[in-house]
């Protein structure tokens, strides 16, 4: 499989104050296209940062990363946004709807970025809508609907621009269990359907179990890879 | 075109959901528009009011000549040399020297005082060419030069509330009295009413309606000689009014020992005057938008503060600076076009409700003061003019003060660093 992100000798430091904290400490990896990867581990170990990086969100210290082959540090701002919009998708941990707009309409908005034309978007929102089950809340707003449903809204949205990748941070972090397994689900589901390639953020064990390649995050330093994992599916 | 569409469909979604703020600060713009556009009409509608009594009140063509100044007080009356010298000027076309005998009193047959301010001594004939609009017959016929018996009496020396105090070849004893204590009386005369003026109507110094007028060699007779107190000139157009009052300033040896009334320059001092003052009241009320403006940068700094994580949000699934950038901009123009259109109309509204208020205040102070006790004179009235230029420099003032403070805030919003950003709690 050909690698859609490299990742080579990252380095990102945050200042806290006067303190200059070290998030990442010279990370390499890759990620291929179409896997399901986990990047595992303590809160703290700096997870989130690399996600960040790899969503173009923040740019790194040192070291490189390719997002499909484009080195995201000689990209200019509005290039990067060009970049977060046509190939990447974030699921956040507190899902991160526009709480004013329906439904619908969080899942249509990076369309309407992109300019596309009203009508065709809504009608790929509903298609997307429809996919992560949710058909009959098109008009609720997010504080009309559970978190599980907000978060399936949420990977809708991040699905709808057909990114080469989907970036998760902690996605189950403020569900409960059984909703979080289902959004674990749904995600493995549209991994292995549609071939979406997922990069998921978690501490949580049981979601590392689904991946087929976990990357083990401590102290900003890649602690082990394990490779090649066989999912068994409990149903 | 669409993705301007959107964003401002976005940016009005956003004023609507926060509809009291938004209220509120769109007032601000409201009323600074308003005070615009109100000052505007109301200033524009008093100098177009002033512009009209002045040409109503003066024949732009005619100059008014009289000894002394304004400073000094008058000074000695015109003789005949300086009628031939102002005669001679170039561009005059026609004048008309007057003799005026202020402390003249007249009584009917009754001996009962008729209320003439001013009695003229004047060439009834020159007057007729130099003023043939106002000064004309009602009733009778002007006096022939050798009539020196004969009086013409101005409409409402004649006339109180519609009736006839005096009729056309009733009998008037004019008595003429020195112009200071101890008073003596130059003459005591009967004369025979010759002729009624027309109603001049208007204020202005060509109105006579409380005027009297006698044959010039009656008046030189009572007042010895031929000393003139005015000399009314005509000019061949008025354009040239300016260029013939100082031909007849050097006619004179002390230049500053005469006044030149000329009433194109009186009138375009007077509208220099109004439009200063319309420009200072515009100034102080385009204040009151600026504080507006500070008012929209305040709340939008605020509104970019509470709304951080959905800028994050915006800009993680791929909106650039710019974007953001319009989205909050739009949000002021909106606020601008909105504020600025309410303005607008209420501006209108409160122009006509103050312009009564005004004019009713003007004329109850001009009664208080005594200045025009005649009631039947037609009362001061503003209307408010509007113009579309007005119109338009408000309202593109309004959204240009809405963009200009509401750059910086937009600003601070599309710099967000998305990271931080959605961290924000």
């Amino acid at each position: 499989m050909p690698n859609i992100l490299n990742v080579n000798n990252v380095k990102k430091s945050y200042r806290m104050g006067k303190v200059l904290v070290p998030a990442l400490r010279g990370v390499t990896f890759n990620v291929e296209k179409g896997e399901f990867l986990t990047i595992f581990g303590p809160s703290g170990g700096g997870k989130s940062t690399m996600l960040h990086l790899m969503g173009g969100l923040d740019r790194p210290d040192g070291g490189t990363i390719l997002i499909d082959g484009l080195n995201i540090l000689n990209l200019s701002e509005s290039k990067l946004a060009e970049l977060r919009l046509t190939s990447i998708g974030f699921v956040f941990q507190f899902f991160n709807l526009l709480p004013r707009l329906t439904a619908l309409r969080n899942i249509e908005l990076p369309l309407s970025i992109a300019g596309v034309p009203e009508r065709e978007a809504l009608s790929r929102a509903r298609g997307m809508l429809e996919l992560v089950g949710l058909g009959e809340r098109e008009t609720h707003r997010p504080a009309e609907l559970s978190g599980g449903e907000q978060q399936r809204v949420a990977i809708a949205r991040a699905l709808i621009t057909n990114p080469k990748i989907i970036l998760a941070d902690e996605p189950t972090g403020n569900l409960d269990t059984k909703t979080g397994h289902e959004i674990i689900k749904l995600m493995k589901k549209l991994n292995e359907e549609k071939m979406q390639t997922f990069v998921v953020v978690t501490h949580d064990p049981l979601i590392a179990e689904e991946a087929n390649r976990i990357i083990y995050f401590k102290d900003g330093l890649i602690e082990g890879i394990e490779e090649n994992r066989t999912v068994t599916r409990d149903e | 075109m669409t993705k301007t569409s959107k964003i401002l469909g976005m940016a009005f979604e956003n004023l609507k959901q926060r509809k009291l703020r938004t209220g509120l600060t769109t007032l601000g713009v409201v009323i600074g528009i308003t005070t615009i556009i109100t000052l505007a009409a109301l200033g524009e509608g008093f100098r177009v009011e002033i512009q009209q009594r002045l040409e109503s009140g003066f024949e732009l063509n005619v100059l008014i000549v009289f000894p002394g100044s304004f400073l000094s007080g008058f000074g000695q009356p015109f003789g005949p040399t300086d009628v031939d010298n102002i005669r001679n000027v170039s561009d005059v076309t026609h004048i008309a020297p007057m003799m005026t005998i202020p402390t003249a009193e007249i009584r009917d047959k009754n001996s009962s005082k008729l209320g003439a301010f001013t009695v003229g001594a004047v060439n009834f004939t020159d007057m007729q060419k130099m003023l043939p609009r106002r000064f004309q017959l009602m009733n009778g016929t002007f006096p022939e030069a050798e009539h020196n018996d004969t009086i013409v009496l101005g409409f409402k020396v004649a006339y109180r509330n519609g009736t006839a105090l005096v009729n056309v070849n009733d009998n008037l004893t004019l008595i003429m009295t020195t112009q200071s204590p101890p008073y003596r009386v130059l003459a005591n005369t009967t004369l025979r009413v010759s002729g009624i003026l027309q109603e001049g109507g208007t204020s202005g110094i060509t109105n006579f309606d409380y005027w009297a007028f006698i044959p010039l060699g009656t008046g030189a007779e009572i007042g010895g000689g031929e000393k003139y107190q005015i000399i009314l000139v005509q000019v061949s157009e008025p354009q040239k009014g300016q260029q013939v009052a100082r031909d007849i300033e050097d006619t004179f040896q002390n230049p500053y020992s005469i006044s030149v009334l000329v009433p194109t320059s009186l009138q375009r001092q007077v509208d220099n005057i109004l439009v200063i003052v319309t420009i200072f009241l515009l100034a102080v009320a385009s204040i009151s938008l600026l504080v507006a403006g500070v008012g929209i940068m305040n709340i939008m700094t605020v509104s970019v503060m509470e709304r951080t994580r959905e800028i994050g949000i915006l800009k993680a699934i791929g909106a650039k600076s710019r974007t953001v950038l319009a989205i909050f901009l739009a949000e002021a123009i909106l606020i601008g076009v909105i504020g600025g259109a309410i303005g607008i109309l209420l501006g209108y509204g409160l122009s006509y409700e103050l312009a009564g208020g005004l004019s009713g205040f003007i004329q109850s102070q001009q009664q208080a003061d005594g200045l025009f006790q005649n009631p039947d004179r037609q009362p001061l009235g503003i209307t408010p003019v509007f113009s579309l230029e007005w119109t338009v420099v408000a309202f593109v003032f309004a959204v240009i003060v809405c963009i200009v403070f509401g750059l910086y805030p937009a600003r601070k919003a599309s710099k967000l660093n998305p990271v931080e950003a959605l961290r924000y709690e």
